[in-house]
């Protein structure tokens, strides 16, 4: 195809002109190989990487089916070195193959004998392997399957997972094809997953395990719960926290067959274990005297399937004790799979590869996710501010910035734009938010905040008993308030890019009368905030949000509805 | 055993040299063509040529450069020549047979044959066979070959008469089909057991066996072959098997077969857009490093070992810069040595610079075209940087180790192999092992080194003569006889250019193919390069906007340049960032200056600062109450002495210091500036402002040389003045460009702005000058001395059409000394050197004052 909408570039990106006519057709034929990187307005990046290239060949692609689309979609010859290197890296995969032996249980066998002694010879394998029974088989003992698939992949030579998993205790669960009600003002609805829900169950359960990335307000959830229903056993959720933990719960009552009391709560405040028990990160990883003292959870009862809310946050224990945990199903969900700590490739090997992804703006597109308008207020501030921050030591001229005491007027001025809107304003630093929430005589929730008044607040902000919440990082992730509809955010932890996507994720449930969502990040002129914002808002920008930028003294000419030009 | 030969060498040599001597003009001349170290030194008569012609190492210099089936085809005449037919002569025919061909192979050992007797490695015994040729080797050649050709024991002679029996007339029966084997058979019927064996292991060679130990069994077949003659003691402990037997036992054939086509190289199959698209892309990226390469030493010019070459850390740097490995920077640097793109300076110490050519203004396919082209004929083998030598030290890429005279020859054997490789839809990428087998079976008596055929083979692929390992058709443009249009090759294989870039609202922008060049040059100034390839991907941040605003551009223009490039609006972030960057840039701003003044009144200062008298102090108003001058403070505070201010010296920490007799502070270092170290080809080099004694050394020498040729000149001074073009004979001889921007010290001295300096040397009264200046500070000298005006005509006028924006006719001394004359609109002169635009090219060059020959104005602009 001489004009075809990729170009394949020999640094192995890919080059999608998105406004090409068979762009469409390309991208699904490159999505199972090819990772996403950026999604900006006209030509998306994706990268060929050993790790997409193998999940590919898991999911049953091979070396030819790659080539062979690079070809007919390419507009230019395409890279000889790299056709080369495509094909040699998809045949490392599966040359080695974790099987269950009739006689002797989990064993690594090879289809090429010089792979295998290659990889006995590493010092990382001595110990994760048992006796050598033949020249291609060798003993893996069951508790060291994670291990063993970690080393293996970091040595280039990816094995195939053909083990299985153990069924797990049976418990039927069902999708329910009506809502029920919450409260009693609340009617049944009758609903169904969403074309790409159920094509993210479908893609992970014929992968087995893996990671399913959907936006922010895309109904993770549902994903959740569409894979519990196709598996139809105990199931164990690992999520954030513990509001999160019952936003869970609510709505896994409210969508499937299952009742309050089939739903257990495993968190600081409750311990219970039920068919379906929902666990923090915190109280799995909490230790005392050195020792993980909840670890029995999973091992509590015969798991089918452990599911993992918001993957990119997966503490480090958390790994350790999923490496344990390769016999039975596992599922991630997140927004992003950018990880600060660069550890995706241990989420790829531990829980598995990505079975879905769509960007963003596809998903905005279909309506399921509000439209979003984000703009970046920036602030110039007073001469005598500039002053103290010019002087400031390195480590604290970002909260200075940060707390610019102008960014009060600017959050005024906005909250005053949106005087029908649900307003989230949300910051890092507490006093600053504080002094905030007493200017704009709003609540506030902290860390410090009770469970108890934070569900109490979420609720009167969610019924719209409030119209202004003050937030801190603790409403980052996990907190379903479908009718915020502005957020507006003063500061950040630095420059982390999930968390600008995640608080954007707050207000992009579709909104009843399909408002357009807006996000203000309001940012001091010429300091590390404005650095910061910019390394925040990548992730955003590369999935397609463009953002605007308002110098705050424009800010009451500028329009307050209009969408991003 | 070559005593055992029946020919004698000197009645050989008479009827050698007698076939030389018939041969016909042309015939001798293809001769010498095809041996040119017959000719060099020349010989005085043919008797001597034949004599050289079969010389041992003559002939060794042929055979090296034989091929396979010249060799065998010399070593069938040889084995024949003493068993051949009494009655008749060795034909071309009967050494097919010999070499095992079949039919077809006719004509290829016919074409062999008469190569070899073209080369007088063959010849011609006798015209008694009418056409037929009646072959014998050269004399000499038998000890070259050795004493069994193709593994052929020695021929007994006189034959014993038992062997007769046996083995006939071998060559006569078995050509006839008779079949020799036939009487050998019988015989060894009644040989004892292993006799059988014992031939047949001696049969294909060589024929040289060991005597088994006595009392043994295979001792008594040896035994009853010897007294059979079917073998022959030729020591105590050695048997060897005569030609003839052997011959009988390889059926009359002296070889197996006939190699008489080299190996049909392995190789994969290549797609020809492929390979076209791959040189495409790699020519590009080699022009690009290239490029870079000279950037780089322009600002950083790398010194020159001791020892000649580009040391190892330089060449890693390098390496660091153009993102590859050492290997592939090694060529670089030696491939843009070889265009003349870089060089040895030639100063003390000598550093690598950039030369001043005009491959700056071509575009990429005639800058690769002339880097493929200087490749081509090139004598060094870079792919040996990083190995040591024979005293165990590190090959450096640059130096003198490097050169060897046999590359080109093997660089055209390896291309040859790959243009025979017949084109279509798919052209075969050979191995490199698979090219070193035709190789050697193009010349098996000097097969080329593994490493070095992988070296040339890395270097084509480098330059993109090859692509995927097949030859590309700009590749084979080069190969070409006559040459093809290189460039132009390239050119059509190369993407197309775009001219259009895709903003983003990442900060990113896709250039969805080829850049054109501005925009290229757009791009390589104000991004970060994220991703090269068939498109180009970049992205603006705010160190690249910087990096743009250094070289002049301001934010308007470089956002009216993007909108003008990007079919969609500037996105709304990279505005911002563009904005915002350039009003933070040049906030804070950096200067030079020796030495302050401060004082609390503001008006003192201002005084100063247009006081006459205190104009040599370079005193700058940086703030109403600061001063920066030129001079250092000692200077400075003498100065304001002399004029009557009584001045404090201050210590860095702002307090004042006690003056003290011979406190001078510390100068500025005077900046180096790149444009010091361009310099032209050839011995036409920017000088340096070498060491006094040196300068006047050379000064005195210039002078002697011109009283001597004065007269001369003074005839031609008329010439020059009237701004001739003849033969480089340049009007600004007796200036001598010196250079960078210093700024001494002391006051008194001149400050030396790049200038072009009159020497106080002879040639200046055939100029009708002034002889010499007194050295007062002028640093308007350019303009403002009358000297000047005088004998450079040309740089009056190059300064007229400066100011009047018109064009001028220019002759620059080429890189071959030759004139170009060339249209341009001068930009700016200054540094000695000349900034101006080639309106016809559409392009900007400097050229070096020094190598201006003369100026012309331009008729059509008045």
């Amino acid at each position: 195809m001489p004009d075809g909408p990729l170009i394949v570039q020999s640094d192995k990106t890919l080059l999608l002109e998105v406004d090409h006519p068979s762009a469409e057709r390309a991208r699904r034929s490159i999505a199972p190989f090819a990772e996403l990187e950026r999604a900006p307005e006209h030509v998306h990046t994706y990268r060929l990487t050993a790790l997409g290239l193998w999940n590919a060949r898991a999911a049953g692609h091979d070396a030819e089916q790659v080539v062979s689309t690079l070809l007919e979609f390419s507009r230019y010859p395409v890279p000889h070195a790299l056709l080369v290197d495509v094909a040699e890296t998809m045949a490392r995969y599966g040359r080695l193959q974790l099987v269950q032996d009739p006689a002797h249980g989990l064993v690594l066998r090879t289809t090429d004998r010089a792979v295998l002694a290659e990889v006995l010879k590493s010092r990382r394998t001595a110990g994760l392997v048992g006796e050598r029974l033949d020249d291609s088989t060798v003993l893996v003992h069951p508790s060291e399957r994670g291990h063993l698939k970690q080393v293996l992949l970091k040595l280039g030579w990816p094995a195939e997972d053909l083990a299985g998993y153990v069924d797990g205790e049976k418990h039927p669960i069902e999708l329910s094809p009506v809502t029920k009600p919450r409260t009693e003002h609340e009617k049944a609805a009758a609903w169904e997953m969403r074309p790409y829900q159920a094509q993210a169950v479908d893609g992970f359960w014929h992968g087995g395990s893996g990671v399913v990335v959907l936006p922010c307000g895309a109904g993770k959830t549902i994903v959740g719960a569409g894979a519990m229903a196709k598996s139809g056993t105990t199931t164990l959720i690992l999520v954030t926290n513990t509001v999160s933990a019952r936003q869970w719960r609510d709505e896994l009552v409210r969508r499937t067959s299952l009742t309050e009391d089939e739903i257990g709560e495993y968190s600081g405040a409750r311990k219970e274990i039920k068919p379906v028990t929902i666990a923090t990160y915190q109280v799995l990883t909490t230790k005392r005297k050195g020792v993980y003292t909840h670890l029995e959870l999973l091992d509590a009862r015969d798991w089918g399937l452990v599911l993992y809310d918001e993957v990119h946050l997966l503490p480090a224990p958390v790994f350790r004790m999923t490496a344990d945990l390769q016999a039975r199903r596992r599922l991630g969900l997140t927004a992003t799979l950018v990880r600060e700590d660069g550890r995706e490739d241990e989420v790829f090997s531990l829980i598995g590869p990505k079975r879905f992804d769509a960007p963003w703006k596809d998903i905005e597109a279909q309506g399921y996710i509000a439209p979003a308008d984000c703009v970046e207020v920036r602030l110039t501030l007073p001469e005598s501010e500039r002053m103290t921050y010019a002087t400031a030591e390195m480590e604290d001229k970002y909260r200075l910035a940060a707390s610019a005491s102008g960014k009060k007027e600017v959050v005024e001025q906005i909250v005053a734009r949106h005087p029908d809107d649900q307003v989230l304003v949300i910051g890092q630093y507490i006093d600053q938010l504080e002094e905030l929430a007493e200017h704009l005589g709003a609540p506030i929730i902290t860390g410090a905040t009770t469970n108890k008044e934070r569900q109490r607040l979420f609720g009167a902000f969610r019924e719209g008993e409030i119209s202004r919440l003050v937030v801190s990082k603790v409403a980052n992730y996990s907190v379903d308030l479908p009718e915020a509809s502005v957020a507006i955010q003063v500061s950040g932890s630095f420059g982390s890019r999930q968390e600008e996507a995640q608080r954007l994720g707050r207000i992009m449930r579709p909104k009843a009368d399909g408002r357009t969502a807006h996000f203000y990040a309001v940012v001091a002129r010429d300091t590390v905030d404005q650095d910061f914002a910019a390394h925040r808002q990548r992730f955003l920008a590369e999935q397609g949000y463009a953002y605007r930028i308002v110098d705050a003294e424009d800010l009451d000419e500028s329009p307050a509805g209009s969408p991003a030009p | 055993m070559a005593s055992s030969l029946p020919a004698a060498p000197a009645a050989a040599t008479r009827h050698f040299a007698d076939d030389l001597r018939q041969r016909s003009d042309t015939a001798l001349a293809a001769l010498l063509r095809a041996r040119p170290d017959l000719a060099a030194p020349s010989p005085s008569t043919l008797r001597s040529l034949a004599a050289r012609a079969s010389s041992r190492t003559s002939l060794e210099r042929a055979l090296a450069r034989a091929d396979a089936l010249t060799l065998q085809v010399l070593e069938a005449v040889l084995a024949l020549e003493p068993v051949r037919p009494p009655s008749g002569p060795i034909s071309t025919e009967m050494v097919t047979w010999a070499l095992g061909g079949s039919a077809e192979d006719g004509p290829l050992v016919d074409a062999a044959v008469r190569r070899a007797v073209d080369q007088a490695l063959l010849w011609d015994a006798g015209g008694a066979y009418g056409t037929t040729l009646d072959l014998r080797t050269a004399p000499g050649l038998d000890e070259l070959l050795g004493p069994n050709p193709a593994g052929l024991g020695p021929h007994l002679d006189p034959v014993p008469d038992g062997l007769t029996e046996a083995v006939g007339d071998a060559l006569g029966s078995a050509r006839s089909g008779t079949g020799t084997t036939a009487a050998l058979d019988t015989l060894l019927a009644e040989a004892p057991p292993g006799a059988r064996a014992i031939l047949d292991a001696l049969a294909w060679g060589p024929p040289v066996g060991v005597v088994p130990a006595a009392g043994t069994r295979p001792r008594d077949a040896v035994n009853w072959l010897v007294t059979e003659h079917l073998l022959v003691r030729s020591d105590a402990r050695h048997v060897v098997l005569p030609r003839l037997v052997g011959l009988a036992l390889r059926d009359g054939h002296t070889h197996r077969a006939a190699h008489t086509r080299p190996p049909e190289p392995q190789g994969r199959a290549v797609r020809t857009a492929t390979a076209d698209a791959e040189a495409a892309s790699a020519a590009l990226e080699l022009v690009r490093r290239v490029r870079l390469l000279r950037q780089s030493w322009d600002e950083n010019p790398p010194s020159v070992l001791r020892a000649g070459g580009l040391g190892v850390r330089d060449l890693r740097r390098v390496a660091t810069l153009l993102e590859t490995d050492e290997r592939a920077t090694a060529f670089v640097v030696e491939v843009a040595a070889l265009a003349g793109l870089v060089r040895d300076d030639g100063d003390a110490p000598p550093a690598y610079v950039p030369t001043v050519t005009d491959w700056d203004d071509l575009d990429d396919a005639a800058r690769w075209a002339r880097l493929v082209e200087a490749w081509l004929a090139s004598r060094r083998a870079p792919w040996l940087v990083g190995s040591r030598d024979d005293k165990g030290a590190l090959r450096a890429p640059l130096s003198p180790d490097l050169q060897r005279p046999w590359v080109p020859r093997l660089r055209n054997g390896v291309l040859r192999v790959l243009a025979d490789e017949p084109t279509g839809d798919t052209v075969l990428a050979p191995t490199p092992e698979a090219v070193v087998e035709v190789l050697t079976w193009h010349t098996p008596r000097s097969v080329p080194p593994a490493t070095a055929v992988e070296g040339l083979l890395a270097e084509a692929e480098w330059l993109g003569v090859t692509g995927a390992g097949a030859l590309s058709t700009p590749g084979r443009a080069l190969l070409a006889t006559p040459a093809g249009d290189v460039a132009g090759a390239l050119r059509a294989v190369l993407p197309h250019e775009v001219d259009e870039i895709l903003l983003q609202g990442d900060l990113t922008g896709i250039v969805p193919g080829r850049p054109s060049r501005e925009l290229a040059r757009l791009l390589e100034r104000s991004t970060d390069i994220e991703s090269r390839g068939a498109a180009t991907t970049v992205r603006f941040s705010p160190a690249s906007v910087t990096r743009a605003l250094d070289q002049g551009e301001t934010a308007d223009g470089m956002l009216d340049e993007l909108a003008h490039r990007s079919p969609v609006p500037v996105p709304q972030p990279l505005e911002y960032l563009v904005r915002d960057t350039a009003r933070r840039h040049g906030a804070v701003r950096v200067g030079t200056a020796s030495s302050y003044l401060r004082a609390a009144d503001a008006t003192v200062l201002a005084g100063l600062e247009y006081d006459p008298t205190l104009v040599g102090l370079g005193l700058v108003r940086l703030a109403p109450t600061v001063l920066a001058a030129s001079v250092p403070a000692a200077t400075l505070h003498e100065a304001l002495r002399k004029r009557g201010l009584v001045s404090a010296l201050e210590g860095p920490d702002g307090r004042v210091l006690v003056a003290r007799r011979g406190v001078t502070g510390r100068a500025m270092p005077a900046p180096r500036s790149a444009a010091a170290i361009r310099m032209g080809t050839g011995s036409d080099v920017v000088d340096r402002a070498p060491d006094p004694e040196a300068l006047v050394a050379e000064l005195r020498a210039v002078e002697d040389a011109a009283r001597a040729g004065a007269r001369a000149r003074a005839d031609a001074a008329e010439v020059a003045r009237t701004v001739s073009t003849s033969g480089g004979s340049l009007p600004l001889r007796g200036y001598r460009v010196v250079g960078p921007v210093t700024r001494t010290e002391t006051p008194g001295d001149r400050p030396r702005q790049g200038a072009l300096e009159p020497l106080p040397a002879a040639d200046a009264p055939a100029l009708d000058r002034p002889v010499t200046r007194a050295a007062v500070p002028d640093p308007d000298a350019l303009d403002d001395d009358p000297g000047t005006q005088h004998p450079a005509d040309g740089l009056a006028l190059l300064r007229d059409a400066l100011r009047d924006g018109s064009t001028v006719i220019v002759e620059v001394a080429g890189h071959t000394g030759r004139l170009e004359r060339r249209e341009l609109k001068p930009l700016n002169l200054d540094g000695g050197r000349l900034r101006a635009l080639d309106p016809d090219r559409e392009a900007e060059l400097t050229i070096a004052v020094h190598r201006i020959a003369s100026v012309l104005p331009t008729t059509s602009t008045p």
